[in-house]
């Protein structure tokens, strides 16, 4: 077989993992770029900071403080805790949840420009035909900011399926459970078996440049705007 | 429609401060860039929150600081089009035009769509999408939307400026007709005067974030002929034209009019502004102008360092303006018979 059943286990994980976290911050991450676009409070530039900090930062300094938030003394492991959930760190939902973090501005700065790029008119039309802000949002800002949302969904899912040092930092690396494709791969190179590693690791780089392709090809600029 | 406004609004520089009361079906508000037309009506659409003040549409507070009252766009039944038609491109043209209708209570509906939809001509264009109606048909489909939304008032903000001229006067007649059959009351705002007297009878006038005049249109065109460089514009409505020896001959009532230029419409219009028009005591010995027309002097009026001289031509009337001097020297009052010269190419077909 061109890949081994661990490989395709930890490809499978990878997608689940990729695809809830995708699902999660676009119920999520829509509210907080809407929330950026249209807001004037002065705190809109400490969220946006905040929001955009996973770009910046080194994963594993996000790995560090995720891992020490989930831990039992941590707030969410106390919470956790609390709620009869057990702990986080390496199990699959901590992984969730740290990918989420990870991969919060690549969902929400695509919508927030998509969002910016409708402008206040159709909201304000919408309004004078009866349409409460919330119907308003649901029959033509979510419609006309559909390009911004296939692209942050992308960027998301193709970022999540990339990560590296916070998935080792929280997740570790427990087959079927938190191994996931990039994770495998260190895997492979560790133990030298270059062949296995070269042939996940052109499944990654197939899959990214695929994505990218697709992406660009919608529009060149999409990379960076999110819009249509 | 009775309207009730005072409201203060600032930004930076620039502030707004009204008090007015308007009542009239249809009403206008006028003012160049800046004065404050469109700040006025974000507020009154309830897009935009006045500093203080109170808003008051047919007996209803639409919006007071003092009682903290501030009533949603969407429930204030106060429909808008818009200077760009804001069609939502995602939707068709039937789905455009059943948004407002869909969201209206049904104790207000009282517009019936396919009635709606044949006053405007938008039958053959139900089942396409927006994006390739020309413009006039985009702004006829934004005009039915707004309709069938059964607002109370309908708002047009600047709703021709984005047409060229040909598209402007022939949506003209759509917007009148359409408010009137539906008897529903409109705020045209423009800074064309030529719009607001052929689209609404009382007129508000804005500069600089104040009123500075509350009037009738025709009245308001009267009085801002004397600092106008175009003077006051005389809009005629004319028959269709014979071509005759290099122009066109267009009837105009009882009289006859000879002009440069020809139309295709059925119903054509031209202008002509009161500084083209050249009167005389006599009848004169030989003139180049190809008009030369008999007519009454029905009443003077000034407006600034101008005399405007409103004159009946065959029954049509004609506004034409003279300085005071020769107010004297042609010893013209009311019931006087003049002569008035125009030339072909001072016409405007429209």
């Amino acid at each position: 077989m061109f890949l081994e059943q661990s490989d395709i286990e930890a490809i499978l994980l990878t997608v689940k993992l990729a695809g809830l976290v995708t699902v999660i911050l676009l119920v999520a991450g829509t509210p907080i770029a809407w929330w950026l676009s249209r807001s004037r409070s002065r705190l809109k530039g400490v969220i946006g900071a905040v929001v955009a900090l996973p770009l910046v930062l080194p994963p594993s300094v996000l790995g560090f403080y995720l891992l020490l938030a989930m831990g039992p003394n941590g707030p969410l492991g106390y919470l956790t805790g609390k709620l009869g959930l057990g702990a986080l760190p390496f199990t699959f939902w901590g992984l969730v949840l740290a990918s989420v973090f990870y991969s919060l501005p690549f969902m929400v700065q695509p919508l927030q420009n998509a969002f910016e790029a409708i402008g206040e008119r159709p909201m304000e039309v919408a309004a004078t035909l009866g349409a409460s802000t919330l119907d308003a949002f649901f029959t033509v800002a979510l419609p006309l900011a559909r390009p911004g949302f296939i692209t942050a969904s992308i960027l998301t899912f193709a970022h999540t399926v990339g990560e590296f040092g916070v998935v080792l930092m929280i997740g570790g690396n427990i087959p079927g459970s938190t191994r996931v494709a990039s994770v495998q791969i260190y895997d492979h190179v560790e133990a030298l078996e270059y062949g296995e590693a070269h042939r996940m690791a052109a499944v990654m780089l197939i899959f990214s440049f695929l994505v990218l392709l697709w992406l660009y090809a919608r529009r060149p600029d999409a990379m960076k705007t999110g819009q249509r | 429609m009775k309207l009730s406004m005072n409201v203060n609004k600032s930004f930076g520089a620039f502030s707004l401060s009204t008090d007015f009361t308007v009542s009239g079906d249809c009403v206008g508000i006028f003012g160049a860039s800046g004065s404050g037309k469109s700040t006025l009506v974000s507020m009154l659409a309830g897009f935009l929150k006045p500093d203080s003040g109170s808003i008051h549409l047919d007996g209803e507070c639409l919006y007071s600081s003092e009682k903290r009252i501030n009533v949603k766009p969407e429930l204030r039944r106060i429909s808008m089009v818009f200077q760009q038609h804001n069609l939502f491109p995602h939707l068709s043209v039937m789905e455009n035009l059943l948004y407002g209708f869909k969201r209206c209570r049904k104790e207000h509906r009282t517009i019936d769509f396919d009635t709606l939809t044949d006053v405007l001509k938008l039958q053959g264009l139900l089942g396409r999408g927006v994006a390739n109606l020309s413009g006039g048909e985009k702004q006829r489909v934004a005009l039915g939307r707004a309709i069938l939304a059964n607002p109370r008032l309908l708002l047009m903000d600047e709703p021709l400026s984005a047409l060229d001229d040909s598209l402007r006067f022939q949506i003209i007649p759509y917007l009148k007709s359409v408010s009137e059959q539906f008897a529903i009351p409109y705020i045209f705002i423009s800074h064309s005067l030529i719009e607001m007297r052929m689209m609404t009878d009382t007129v508000l006038a804005f500069e600089n974030g104040r009123m500075i005049e509350q009037s009738s249109s025709e009245q308001l065109a009267r009085n801002r002929m004397g600092k106008s460089p175009a003077g006051y514009i005389n809009l005629l409505h004319l028959g269709v034209p014979a071509e005759s020896a290099g122009h066109f001959v267009y009837p105009w009532g009882r009289a006859s009019l000879h002009i440069s230029a020809g139309s295709d419409r059925a119903e054509p219009m031209a202008e002509l502004s009161s500084k083209e028009i050249i009167l005389f005591k006599q009848h004169p010995e030989a003139i180049s102008a190809r008009n030369l027309l008999k007519c009454t002097v029905r009443s003077l009026f000034s407006s600034g360092r101008k005399i405007g001289i409103e004159l009946d031509c065959a029954g049509n009337p004609l506004v034409a303006e003279v300085v005071e001097e020769a107010v004297k020297e042609l010893g013209v009052f009311p019931g006087v018979t003049v002569y008035a010269a125009m030339k072909a190419s001072a016409f405007r077909i429209l």
